[in-house]
C-alpha cells in the first residue's frame, strides 16, 4: 500500500468488492443445493418409513409384525362372508373354504361359492426373501473379497507397472461403469446356460461378485497404496520377504479401507435386482433354501430376494390398498437391512482403524 | 592416515591422523569394497564408476547435493533398489566380506538381515514397541518368549531408549516422540544383529536435541557395527563420521578422512560444497 | 556461489594485510631511527604501535565472530585460524620494533660503538622474510614460504655472531657495557622478528595446504645445509 492511511482509519474494514458479493451468492447456491438434496432424500425415507412401519410394527406386544418376518409371501383373498368383509392369506383361505364346504356337506347343503378377490403376494411375510438376500450377500461378498483382495494385492504389490498392467487397471475401471443388467445377462449366459447351473444361488453369487469386483479391487488397491511406503521398506530392510511384509505389515493397515469399500459392495449386492433377475431369483419358492434333499442342492436352487420382491410387488401386481402394505413393508425392511449391514461394517472399520493409526 | 581412504591420492602426507586406528585388528579393515560401479534407473545412469572401500566398525558419511547419488549408493548396499522397477548394476561390483552382493548366489533377504537400514522418515510400525523390536526376529521364526524379551531389552538399551520406554513396551511405537521413534527404528534394526547399518538422513526430521541423541548413539554403535550415514548436515558428517565421501552428479568426487575433507579438501567442488558455496 | 558474508572475510583479509604493512614499516623505521639516530622517527615508531594493537584486537574479534556465526569450513576455517595467529605474530613484531625504537633513542645520545653493519644486514633479512611471508598470504606459494623458514638460520647466525662480538667488547672495555647491552637486545629483537616471520610463513603453508610444517627436523637440516 503506497497511499498512507490516516491513523484513525481501519485498514481491514470490509469493502463491497465484486468478489465479496460473489462470495455471498455462491455460498447460498451451494447451501440451497445441499438442502435440496437433503430434502429429497428425507422425503423418500420418510415415505417409506411412514408407510412401511404400518406393516412392520404393531401397536400391541411384541410391537413387530412377527408374521411378516416369519412367513412366506401368499396371495391375499378378500371376500364378503355373512355380511362381513374378510381378508385371508392363501393357506388360511383354503382351510376356511374346506371347513365351510365340510360344514355345508354335513348340513346337506351344497358347498358355498365364495367369490373372493385375490391379490398376489399381498399376504404372509417376506421371510424367504430376507433369507435369500442374506445368502446372496454373504456368498457373493465372500467370492468378491477373496478374488478382489488377491487381485488388488497383486496389482499394487507385485505387478510391475507395465502396459499390460495398466490395461488391466483400465479394464477394471471400465467394468465398474458397466450397467448391472449387462452383468445379469452375462451371468445368465455364462453360469445359467453355459455352466448349466440353472437359475441358482451359485450363479447369483458369481454374477453379483463379478459386478462388485471392480469396486472392491479399485478400492482395495487404493487402501493398499495408502499404507505408507515406509512400513514396507522398514519390514523389507529387516529381512522380511514380500509376502511376510504384506501379511504382517501392509494388509492389516489396509483392512479398514478394504472394509469401507466392501460396505459399498454389500449395499450394491443387496440392492441390485437386474443381475439376479435371470440368474438367481425366483418370484415364489415354496421351500426355504435349506429344505433340500442333499446339501449340494442348496447351491443349485433359486432363492427369493428382497430387491426382486420389491420389483415384483411394485410392478407385476396391480396397485391398491391391499398390495401397498407389502410394497412399503418390503422396502422398509430392505432399507433397514442394508442400513444395518453398513452400520456393522462401519463399526468394524472404526474399531480396526483405532487399532492401527499412523 | 587410513589406507582405505584412497579415492583421491593426497598431494602430500596429511599429518592429522584420525584417532581410533589402534583398536582391534579387524577394525578399519575394508568391509565393503565397491569397484567400478555403474548403476542405472532404467536408461538413466545414476552412478558412474564408483570406487570406494568402506572400513569395518567405522562411521562413513556420504555427503553431496540432492540427487547426487549418495542415497542410491546407500540403497545399493542392501539391494533396496531392487524394489524399484528397472534398476540395474550394469558394471562393477559391490563386495561385502569379499562376496559380490549382486551375485547369483546372494539372496537379498539374507543380505538385508546383515545390512540393516534406518530411514529418513522414522517409520515405526503401528504396533507396540515390543512388537516393533521383535518384528525382525519373529519373521525369522523366533518364538521363544524369553529370548524375545532379552533381545527387546538389549536392543532398547543399545539404542539408549530402554529407560525411556521400559514401562510402556506394549504401547504403540507411534506414541513416542520423533527422536524416540527414530531410536526405536535403530533399536529394531540392531535387534536382528546386522553387521552394517545404513542410515539415510536419519536426523533430517529431528530437532537438535533428538539429533544430538542419535549422534551420541551412532558414536556408541560404531563399536559394534559398521555405519554408513547419508546426511545433508555438514556439521553432522563432521561430528559423527570417521571418513567422508563427497558425491556429485552420480560420481564420487572425493573420499578421505573426515578431518581432511573438512580441513583441506583436495577437490574444489568438495571445498565449495562443504563450505556452503556450492552452485 | 557468492555468500552475503563474503565481504566480512574480505575485510578480515585486508585488515591482516594492513597489519603486515604497518609491521614491516615499523621495523624498517626502527632500523632507520637506529642507524641515523633519528629520535623523532623513533618516537613515531613507538606511537604507531597502537595501530597494530588496535588491528590485532579487531582481527581477533572478527575471527571469533566469524567462527561463531558463519561456521567456516576448509579454506575459510584455515584463513580465520591463520589470521588470528598471524595477527598475534605481527603484533609481536610491532612490539619488538617499538623496543628497538626505544633503544635507538637511548643510543642516539651516545657515540656509536661501531659502524652499523651487522644489525642492518640481519634486520633487512628479517624484513625480507616478513615481506616474503606476507607475499605468500596473497599468492599461496609454499616454496617461497618454506624458503622463509629456511632463512631463519641466517638471522640466528648473525645474532650469535653479534652476541660473541658484543660480549668481547664488554669484557675488553667495561665503558661500552651499556651500549653493547642495548645492541645485544636489539639483535635479539631482530632475531625474534625473524622468528615471527618464520611463524607467519609456516602459517601460510597451513593456510594453503593444511600442512603443519612447524618443528619439522627435515626442514631445519635443509636450512643448515643451505
Amino acid at each position: 500500500m503506497s497511499s498512507p492511511l490516516p491513523d484513525s482509519a481501519n485498514p481491514f474494514a470490509p469493502r463491497p468488492t465484486p468478489a465479496r458479493r460473489l462470495e455471498g451468492a455462491v455460498s447460498w447456491i451451494f447451501r440451497i443445493a445441499t438442502y435440496f438434496v437433503l430434502a429429497c432424500g428425507l422425503s423418500i425415507f420418510a415415505t417409506i418409513f411412514w408407510k412401511g412401519s404400518a406393516t412392520v410394527f404393531r401397536a400391541e406386544f411384541p410391537f413387530v409384525n412377527t408374521a411378516f418376518f416369519t412367513q412366506a409371501p401368499e396371495t391375499l383373498y378378500v371376500f364378503e362372508w355373512q355380511g362381513e368383509k374378510r381378508e385371508m392369506g392363501d393357506k388360511e383361505f383354503r382351510v376356511f373354504r374346506e371347513a365351510e364346504a365340510a360344514k355345508a356337506a354335513a348340513e346337506g347343503r351344497p358347498a358355498p361359492v365364495i367369490r373372493a378377490d385375490s391379490y398376489a403376494h399381498s399376504a404372509g411375510g417376506i421371510f424367504p426373501n430376507v433369507v435369500g438376500t442374506v445368502l446372496l450377500v454373504v456368498g457373493s461378498m465372500t467370492i468378491a473379497l477373496t478374488l478382489g483382495v488377491c487381485a488388488a494385492i497383486y496389482l499394487s504389490e507385485y505387478a510391475r507397472d507395465t502396459a499390460a498392467v495398466r490395461l488391466i487397471r483400465l479394464a477394471i475401471l471400465n467394468l465398474a461403469g458397466v450397467p448391472s443388467i449387462v452383468f445379469g445377462l452375462f451371468g445368465f449366459g455364462m453360469f445359467v446356460i453355459f455352466f448349466d447351473w440353472n437359475v441358482s444361488l451359485l450363479a447369483g453369487w458369481f454374477t453379483l461378485a463379478f459386478m462388485v469386483l471392480p469396486v472392491i479391487i479399485t478400492a482395495s488397491e487404493e487402501s493398499l497404496k495408502a499404507v505408507p511406503k515406509g512400513f514396507r521398506e522398514g519390514s523389507l530392510a529387516l529381512g522380511a520377504t514380500k509376502w511376510q511384509t504384506i501379511r504382517k505389515n501392509v494388509l492389516p493397515y489396509a483392512l479398514p479401507g478394504i472394509l469401507t469399500s466392501s460396505i459399498l459392495g454389500i449395499a450394491r449386492v443387496a440392492g441390485e435386482t437386474a443381475p439376479i433377475m435371470f440368474t438367481a431369483a425366483f418370484v415364489i419358492s415354496d421351500r426355504l433354501p435349506w429344505q433340500v434333499e442333499k446339501f449340494s442342492d442348496m447351491f443349485f436352487q433359486g432363492v427369493m430376494a428382497l430387491p426382486y420382491h420389491i420389483y415384483v410387488v411394485s410392478s407385476k401386481i396391480p396397485q391398491n390398498e391391499y398390495t401397498e402394505r407389502m410394497q412399503y413393508g418390503t422396502a422398509f425392511v430392505f432399507l433397514f437391512t442394508v442400513g444395518l449391514i453398513a452400520l456393522t461394517s462401519i463399526l468394524l472399520r472404526n474399531k480396526l482403524r483405532g487399532r492401527y493409526k499412523w | 592416515m587410513d589406507s582405505t581412504a584412497t579415492a583421491s591420492v593426497p598431494r602430500s602426507r596429511p599429518l592429522a591422523t584420525p584417532p581410533a586406528s589402534s583398536a582391534g585388528a579387524e577394525r578399519g579393515a575394508t568391509l565393503i569394497d565397491i569397484k567400478d560401479l555403474d548403476f542405472y534407473y532404467g536408461a538413466k545412469q545414476a552412478l558412474f564408476d564408483i570406487n570406494l572401500q568402506i572400513p569395518d566398525k567405522r562411521v562413513t558419511a556420504f555427503i553431496g547435493p540432492s540427487g547426487c547419488g549418495k542415497s542410491t549408493l546407500l540403497r545399493c548396499l542392501n539391494r533396496m533398489n531392487d524394489l524399484i522397477d528397472g534398476t540395474s548394476v550394469k558394471r562393477g561390483a559391490i563386495k561385502i566380506r569379499n562376496v559380490d552382493i549382486y551375485g547369483r548366489d546372494v539372496d537379498p533377504i539374507e543380505l538385508r538381515k546383515r545390512v540393516g537400514m534406518v530411514f529418513q522418515k522414522s517409520n515405526p510400525f503401528p504396533k507396540s514397541i515390543y512388537e516393533n523390536i521383535t518384528y525382525g526376529l519373529r519373521i525369522q521364526g523366533v518364538k521363544n518368549k524369553t529370548r524375545l524379551d532379552e533381545v527387546v531389552e538389549k536392543s532398547l538399551r543399545g539404542a539408549a531408549l530402554w529407560d525411556e520406554v521400559k514401562d510402556r513396551l506394549h504401547e504403540s511405537g507411534l506414541g513416542l516422540s520423533g527422536g524416540q521413534q527414530q531410536r526405536l527404528c535403530i533399536a529394531r534394526t540392531i535387534a536382528v544383529e546386522p553387521e552394517v547399518i545404513l542410515m539415510d538422513e536419519p536426523c533430517s526430521a529431528l530437532d537438535p536435541i533428538a539429533t544430538a541423541k542419535v549422534e551420541e548413539l551412532i558414536h556408541e554403535l560404531k563399536k559394534q557395527f559398521t555405519i554408513i550415514i547419508v546426511t545433508h548436515s555438514m556439521q553432522q558428517a563432521a561430528r559423527c563420521s570417521d571418513q567422508t565421501a563427497f558425491f556429485y552428479m552420480g560420481k564420487l568426487i572425493e573420499f578421505d578422512a573426515t578431518h581432511n575433507i573438512f580441513m583441506n579438501p583436495k577437490n574444489p567442488q568438495t571445498e565449495a560444497y562443504v563450505s556452503g558455496r556450492f552452485g | 556461489m557468492k555468500r552475503f558474508f563474503d565481504a566480512e572475510l574480505e575485510t578480515f583479509r585486508s585488515d591482516l594485510l594492513r597489519m603486515g604493512e604497518v609491521a614491516v614499516r615499523q621495523v624498517r623505521d626502527a632500523l632507520q631511527a637506529l642507524v641515523t639516530g633519528d629520535i623523532k622517527l623513533a618516537e613515531q615508531v613507538i606511537a604507531a604501535d597502537d595501530e597494530l594493537d588496535e588491528l590485532e584486537k579487531r582481527i581477533d574479534t572478527e575471527a571469533i565472530r566469524y567462527m561463531n556465526l558463519r561456521s567456516p569450513i576448509a579454506t575459510e576455517l584455515r584463513l580465520v585460524i591463520v589470521g588470528m595467529k598471524a595477527s598475534h605474530d605481527l603484533e609481536r613484531v610491532g612490539d619488538e620494533a617499538t623496543s628497538i625504537a626505544k633503544r635507538a633513542i637511548r643510543l642516539a645520545a651516545e657515540p656509536p660503538l661501531k659502524p652499523y653493519v651487522d644489525i642492518p644486514r640481519m634486520t633487512n633479512t628479517a624484513i625480507e622474510m616478513l615481506c616474503a611471508a606476507l607475499d605468500c598470504f596473497i599468492h599461496a606459494d609454499n616454496e617461497k614460504a618454506i624458503a622463509v623458514v629456511k632463512r631463519d638460520k641466517e638471522v640466528d647466525a648473525i645474532n650469535k655472531q653479534l652476541y660473541r662480538e658484543l660480549s668481547s667488547y664488554m669484557v675488553e672495555q667495561p665503558g661500552t657495557i651499556t651500549r653493547a647491552l642495548e645492541l645485544m637486545f636489539i639483535s635479539k629483537s631482530v632475531e625474534r622478528i625473524a622468528d615471527h616471520a618464520t611463524n607467519i610463513a609456516e602459517e601460510m603453508v597451513f593456510l594453503s595446504d593444511a600442512q603443519d610444517i612447524r618443528h619439522d627436523e627435515a626442514l631445519k637440516k635443509a636450512g643448515k645445509a643451505g
